[in-house]
């Protein structure tokens, strides 16, 4: 029988950006998927070399538009420790308690977008509505929506306000949750289209260097914030799920909101605690890192995102190299969808939440 | 299959106390969103000392200033609304205003051109 080469994308709705992926087909199961990546290619690291720290600052919020925070905070990071400076206490719940809630819309938004795929049309919506709230509380505090610019080297642009906003969010959000929960957890049409599809064990997990909730949900635990100085003060367990299936990364994503409102709880207790912020702002226009290689890492909503920064002692760094998370779980594909089928492939890829600008950056 | 239709009902159930809940969306042309207060919008030049340390912050290279003819240029064809120009600006001159419609149909309008008053000693 003659094999049928088929194109899923680079527009395809739910890739969530432009991903080509190259699907060897035999009938309607698929021998080999080569993933074509580069379309959404920007040069974020090429970038950096012509421009000095604060001016790559804005840009780096661009790098992954659903979880900004996370770069941002990598790069003010980078330069801190270069300087040796210390948060205090305020700046760093400032911090944790924006990275959370940063956590929770890109997972809100991913749950809309996953259900989307698998032709549900409710829960989209309903998430989007509960993320609408986190944006325009990101809006009030920082200006923009997405493209926050809100950390700077040393500490945050201006002091924290509308805590309520958070309170009440919080408030409501684990009903919220359960809702979702009701819909869609046990759904029968839901669990036949994940429960044992694309699974994902720990070894090859391991192999292609999979982070984040895909790697926890295949029963490891690993979760970057445990060593984390910013959560050294806060108490939170990781989500581990032992499956390895698409519903586990489903259900972790959503046991994981949970985790993260606990997080954002802690760090609101903390904010309401200690009233002054005190911060030691580095002058941007003098800042020149020392020469040397520094190399910081966060625990990013898609896994493990990390920079690597070479200093010639300029005030601009002579290489920076971001790792994301995405970019390996593309790479994932290639062995994951052989031997499924091809209505699975969009669950499949959708279920490991890709987000294209992170993988091309 | 008695459970499979229980949750098929439950979650129809879950639906439906949706039916009767205020819309969450504005209707954009009749209705318009009010930006909040520290909202990045449209920036707005008063009293430049033409120090000059807006562009040496500003990622797209926007902003030019023109000390002999006294002008401020902001092209905001290539603003991308960062606001480092606003928060690192010494003498508070440069402000984001909460003008976010800046649709027009001539190139040329969107090259915002202020006057500035009296040159920086220091440079």
């Amino acid at each position: 029988m003659s094999k049928l080469k088929l194109n899923l994308g680079p527009q395809h709705p739910s890739t969530h950006g432009v991903l080509r992926l190259i699907l060897e087909l035999d009938g309607e199961k698929i021998i080999s998927c080569e993933p074509d990546v580069g379309y959404l290619h920007r040069g974020m690291e090429k970038m950096a070399e012509k421009l000095t720290y604060i001016q790559y600052l804005p840009l780096v919020d661009r790098i992954d538009y659903l979880a900004g925070f996370f770069y941002s905070e990598l790069l003010c990071r980078t330069v801190e420790k270069a300087f040796e400076i210390e948060l205090s206490p305020r700046v760093k719940a400032i911090r944790v308690l924006l990275l959370e809630l940063n956590r929770i819309a890109s997972h809100l938004l991913w749950i809309g977008a996953f259900l989307m795929d698998l032709g549900a049309v409710s829960p989209f919506f309903y998430a989007f509505r509960e993320r609408e709230i986190i944006l325009q509380y990101f809006e009030k505090i920082s200006g923009q929506r997405m493209m926050n610019n809100y950390f700077v080297f040393g500490g945050v642009r201006r002091d924290i306000g509308y805590l309520e906003d958070v309170e009440n969010f919080l408030k409501i959000l684990p009903d919220k949750v359960n809702d979702y929960e009701k819909l869609i957890t046990e759904n029968p049409i839901f669990l036949q289209r994940t429960k044992g599809k694309g699974v994902l064990d720990k070894k090859t997990a391991f192999n292609f260097a999979i982070t984040g909730v895909n790697l926890r949900a295949s029963g490891v635990s690993l979760d970057f914030r445990k060593g984390d100085y910013l959560y050294k003060d806060f108490e939170f367990t990781p989500v581990v799920l032992e499956e390895g299936d698409s519903w586990a990364r489903y259900k972790a994503r959503i046991m994981e909101i949970r985790e993260s409102a606990k997080i954002a709880a802690q760090a609101l207790e903390i904010l309401k605690r200690e009233n002054n912020l005190e911060q030691t702002l580095i002058n941007p226009l003098t800042l020149k890192l020392p020469e040397g290689e520094y190399f910081q890492e966060i625990e990013a909503p898609r896994g493990l995102a990390s920079i690597y920064v070479k200093s010639t002692g300029d005030s601009k760094p002579y290489r920076l190299k971001w790792r994301t998370g995405s970019y390996y779980s593309v790479n994932l594909l290639r062995k994951i969808l052989k031997g499924a089928y091809l209505n699975d492939a969009i669950a499949i890829s959708g279920s490991l939440d890709i987000i294209l600008p992170e993988v091309d950056k | 299959m008695f459970k499979d239709i229980k949750y098929l009902i439950l979650s129809m159930l879950t639906v439906f106390k949706h039916l009767f809940k205020k819309p969450v969306t504005l209707e954009y042309p009749e209705k318009r969103n009010i930006p909040p207060e520290n909202f990045r919008g449209k920036p707005v030049v008063e009293n430049c000392k033409c120090c000059g340390i807006c562009t040496r912050v500003c990622p797209s290279g926007a902003i030019t200033i023109d000390k002999e003819n006294k002008v401020f240029k902001i092209d905001l064809k290539k603003c991308i609304f960062c606001g480092n120009c606003a928060y690192y600006c010494p003498h508070g001159a440069i402000k984001m205003s909460k003008e976010y419609e800046l649709g027009t149909e001539e190139k040329e309008a969107l090259v915002l051109n202020y006057k500035i008053g009296g040159a920086d000693e220091r440079n």
